[in-house]
């Protein structure tokens, strides 16, 4: 079985985000860059499924940031068996709009042969969580979303998706699939440093470079912003009666009544 | 003396057992050596005569125990000088010399000989009491322990103790014996010839016997017992020795040496350093590291004595398969010491300080935990973040690096950027005292004393990284070397002449593990600053803290590991305060529990080492009121504990910089400045 990860770094929100002069984006001065957190849970389940069954794992993804290689390396040394970059003129820093990413990773995993993709259920930058759902689309195969746990059963894949209110199901899906995954059943690993320095003197990251952007429907970025505060919250205090009373004056004040 | 059959006898007993025995040394030899690295028998010429005299002082056995150590020191001297008494007796037994009724130097040897033994079998006898009625042998119940160590430590303590009780007894009353014999006392030897009053109307054959079966319990016994020999404590009476002739001079306690495996660190006994295998046979099974220990103090799983005696019953155990490589042992996870205690070491090197044997069990966890993160165990969640976060920010608060030195900005004064312009004292502040808001007012006091004093210092600011210590500690090899490195290269853009540092554990590294990375300059910890510019009057200490009652913790990794414990003292003795010691001071300090990573791991419930160390501080009276702390760690630490413990208004969690800071009128209590420094400091509106 070979699955793929699509791996992909958001801004690391340690550091305070700043917005850029233009207002269309973040001050990429200021910016370093982490996996996704959610990406990160999805290698996690995908090197548990390698323990369990033998299958490969490949990880991917579309290095936006100029340090990509440092998640893929780390993937590598956490037991990953193969790291793929999509490489392009891309401004560093740059946010890639989701269609435009989904479209670059299908691209390359059409070149490939595949039966599982997992992808981070959401990201800091996709809380609407749509790389899963589009990749699949894409690609014309199922997909799954806020998956939990991946299993392998007798050569048929189980998977369980949480609803909302306490619901999971369990679902077995046909392959190959693209599965979203909300959290990997225990927590990612830990990478020792000596492995990752290890997998940067002797892992290859493959290259896969794209002249041009593909074409997608894209809403254009109007302008980016800090959500202002636009009133305060006014506890009144006093006994029962007092607040009573100021309630009913400020209702007058407004002319609600009178 | 002997018949020609007895003689017989013994030559015979002399090639059987001493050829069972040799096999036995032979065997552990071969076992010690599968271990990993070269024996550094060059050493040996150089180290023995130190060795010796520190032995013959039985300086390594006197750090504890005074009693015990005494009675030891009974049994040791006799059993010394019994060489030379064993080998007299043997020409008695075959060619009749002998030493009775002689005077001059033969006076004087029977007469050692006779006081020794009386010593010997005083010392023994107490040491079996105690072990069998006074203080039995007690692990905490979560402590792993191969099966057979319950049972098997007092057997081998009550073997050891007859062959000695028999041994040094027979001799003795055989000397009585032959003074019957003779008719007369010596009065050489005293005590023999009090006995031999009592043997007076024995008749002669009577006594005949006696001589031949006292001279066989005292010879021929060490025969019987040789075969034995190897695999009882006894044997620390030729491997404690070697583990202190043979140990490198020039590592300091602490500086860690590489892993081992290739850096995958140790899973299997194989997989340690060879004197770690010896340590197992150095072990005399005393306790004493277990007593010191502050996670067995706490009721953690953890045994430093265990872990050696562990070792030692699996070796013994398979010993022959071992040493002859055709065996694959089984982790040490498994059969030497339990996860839960790999993780619960602090590191405070306690045990490695206290062992008489010269054992460092510290060491072999510390391998252990390297195996463990280097193969990918699941680790305490907060200990991931931790490493985590000081892989990517070079810090353990998750916290961004350029906001390293923040702190400076609430200061009226500039400091110096040691990158840009040259200074005297690189000052490196480390992690707790940058980053931790609890820990930044201690830190602005120290810059404004600094100030104060003229000092000419500087910092790294934003280029500085957590120095590594207790990454390496918690076995984060790859880590600690990118950290050092990171450092080492901000080092290399700087100009000073010396380091000062706020942290002990950064102290430690600086001072130790980066030398090995080159760093070749002197690094002081702030408190031996501190008292030398108070010493030399460039901090007058103007309001004198008569009326302050405190105590002073020093912290494992200045005052065990880098025995920097008279600096603080000099400054509090300085002050005028009235100090107390507490019980465990000095380098045999008790750990607050936050060494070798601890402090990122989620602690185990129960009593903590911190509120223990409280408790014992309290102890010092109604009206102690300073608990005065010199490590960033501590203050977080004892903080903690002294809420927790119910001390919280009665006892305070102090920095020793700010009673300095009191007493040079820096928190703007009663001293008026009596420098221009002073007075610019004292107007910073923070002061």
């Amino acid at each position: 079985m070979d699955i793929v990860v699509a791996l992909k770094q958001v801004p690391d929100l340690v550091e305070e985000l700043e917005i850029n002069d233009e207002g269309t984006g973040l001050d990429p001065d200021v910016l370093s860059f982490v996996l996704n957190e959610f990406d990160d849970h999805a290698l996690e389940e995908a090197l548990l499924l390698k323990e369990e069954t033998g299958a490969t794992v490949t990880v991917i993804g579309v290095d936006t940031t100029g340090e990509l290689d440092q998640a893929l390396y780390t993937a590598l040394a956490k037991g990953a068996d193969r790291a793929i970059k999509i490489v392009g003129d891309f401004e560093e820093g740059e946010r890639l709009p989701i269609p435009v990413m989904a479209r670059l990773l299908a691209g390359a995993l059409q070149q490939m042969t595949y039966d599982l993709v997992f992808t981070g259920v959401q990201a800091a930058d996709d809380l609407d969580g749509q790389v899963a759902p589009m990749l699949a689309a894409l690609l014309n195969v199922p997909h799954v979303g806020v998956v939990t746990s991946v299993a392998r059963v007798n050569g048929v894949v189980k998977v369980q998706k949480e609803f909302w209110g306490g619901i999971t199901a369990d679902l077995e899906v046909d392959l190959p699939a693209v599965l979203g995954i909300q959290a990997a059943r225990q927590a990612p690993r830990y990478a020792p440093v000596s492995r990752v320095r290890q997998a940067m003197k002797e892992a290859t990251i493959e290259e896969i470079e794209v002249e041009d952007l593909p074409e997608a429907p894209v809403a254009p970025l109007r302008r980016m912003f800090i959500p202002e505060v636009s009133g305060r919250a006014e506890i009144l205090e006093g006994d029962e009666a007092t607040i009573a009373e100021k309630i009913v004056d400020i209702l007058r004040e407004r002319g609600l009544i009178t | 003396m002997l018949t020609l059959p007895e003689r017989i006898a013994f030559v015979l007993l002399v090639v059987v057992c001493g050829s069972i025995a040799a096999r036995g040394f032979y065997r552990i030899y071969r076992a010690i050596t599968r271990g990993e690295g070269e024996i550094p028998l060059h050493l040996f010429l150089r180290r023995v005569i130190p060795v010796t005299v520190e032995i013959l002082l039985q300086k390594p056995i006197l750090k504890a125990r005074p009693v015990v150590s005494l009675f030891h020191a009974f049994v040791f001297f006799a059993f010394t000088f019994y060489t030379l008494v064993n080998i007299f007796d043997l020409a008695e037994g075959f060619v009749g010399f002998s030493t009775l009724h002689r005077g001059g130097i033969w006076g004087v040897y029977n007469l050692i000989a006779d006081l020794l033994s009386v010593a010997a079998l005083i010392g023994m006898a107490a040491l079996l009491i105690r072990r069998f009625g006074l203080k039995p042998f007690r692990f905490n119940d979560t402590v792993l322990l191969n099966p057979h160590v319950p049972g098997g430590i007092p057997r081998d303590s009550l073997i050891v103790g007859t062959f000695i009780l028999l041994h040094v007894g027979s001799r003795w009353f055989g000397q009585a014996i032959r003074i019957a014999a003779s008719g007369q006392p010596d009065w050489w030897q005293p005590t023999a010839s009090v006995v031999s009053f009592a043997l007076m109307g024995v008749s002669e054959q009577a006594l005949t016997v006696g001589e031949h079966v006292t001279w066989w319990l005292a010879l021929g016994l060490i025969l019987l017992f040789l075969p034995y020999f190897p695999y009882s404590k006894h044997i620390h009476l030729i491997v404690a020795p070697l583990n202190w002739i043979l140990r490198d001079p020039e590592r300091p306690l602490g500086q860690l040496e590489p892993p081992t495996n290739g850096g995958e660190g140790a899973a299997r006994l194989q997989e340690l350093r060879w004197y770690q295998l010896m340590d197992a046979y150095a072990c005399i099974m005393c306790l004493r590291c277990q007593d010191v220990c502050p996670a067995h103090n706490t009721a953690q799983p953890l045994s430093p004595a265990a872990l050696e005696i562990n070792k030692r019953y699996f070796l013994n155990e398979h010993l022959a398969d071992f040493a002859a490589g055709t065996m694959e042992p089984p982790p040490l996870l498994h059969m030497a010491i339990s996860k839960e205690a790999v993780w619960a070491c602090t590191t405070c090197a306690a045990c490695v300080d206290i062992c008489p044997t010269g054992n460092r069990p510290m060491l072999d966890i510390i391998d252990i935990r390297r195996h463990l993160v280097f193969s990918g165990d699941e680790m305490d969640p907060n200990l991931q973040e931790a490493l985590e976060s000081l892989a990517r920010q070079g810090n353990s608060f998750n916290k961004p690096a350029r906001r390293r030195a923040r702190w400076t900005k609430e200061l009226d004064f500039k400091i110096k950027d040691a990158r840009k312009e040259p200074v005297e004292y690189l000052w490196f502040v480390g992690d707790f005292a940058s980053y931790d808001p609890r820990m930044q007012e201690n830190t602005k006091t120290v810059a404004r004393l600094f100030h104060m004093a003229g000092l000419d210092f500087g910092l790294l600011y934003e280029g500085e990284r957590n120095s590594g210590n207790d990454v390496r500690r918690v076995g984060e090899e790859g880590l600690f070397e990118m950290l050092v490195e990171h450092n080492m290269k901000e080092f290399s853009k700087a100009q000073f002449k010396a380091i000062v540092t706020t942290d002990p554990h950064t102290y430690n590294a600086l001072k130790n593990e980066y030398k090995a990375y080159g760093l070749d300059v002197p690094v002081y910890h702030y408190t031996e600053v501190l008292a030398d510019l108070i010493e030399s009057g460039r901090l007058p200490l103007n309001d004198k803290l008569h009326d302050v009652v405190a105590t002073y913790h020093d912290p494992c990794y200045l005052g065990r590991y880098n025995r920097v414990t008279e600096a603080p003292r000099r400054i509090l003795r300085a002050l005028g305060i009235d100090f107390r010691e507490m019980p465990r001071h000095g380098v045999n300090t008790f750990c607050c529990g936050a060494g070798g990573g601890r402090i990122w791991m989620d602690t185990a419930t129960g009593e903590r080492p911190s509120e223990q160390r409280i408790k014992e501080a309290a102890g010092l009276g109604d009206d102690l009121r300073y608990f005065v702390v010199a490590c960033p760690k501590d203050m977080a630490m004892y903080s903690d504990a002294v809420k927790t413990a119910g001390y919280e208004g009665r006892i305070e969690v102090i920095d020793i910089a700010q009673l300095v800071a009191r007493a040079v009128g820096l928190n703007g209590e009663g001293a008026s400045a009596s420098t221009p420094q002073a007075a610019d400091v004292a107007r910073s509106p923070a002061g």
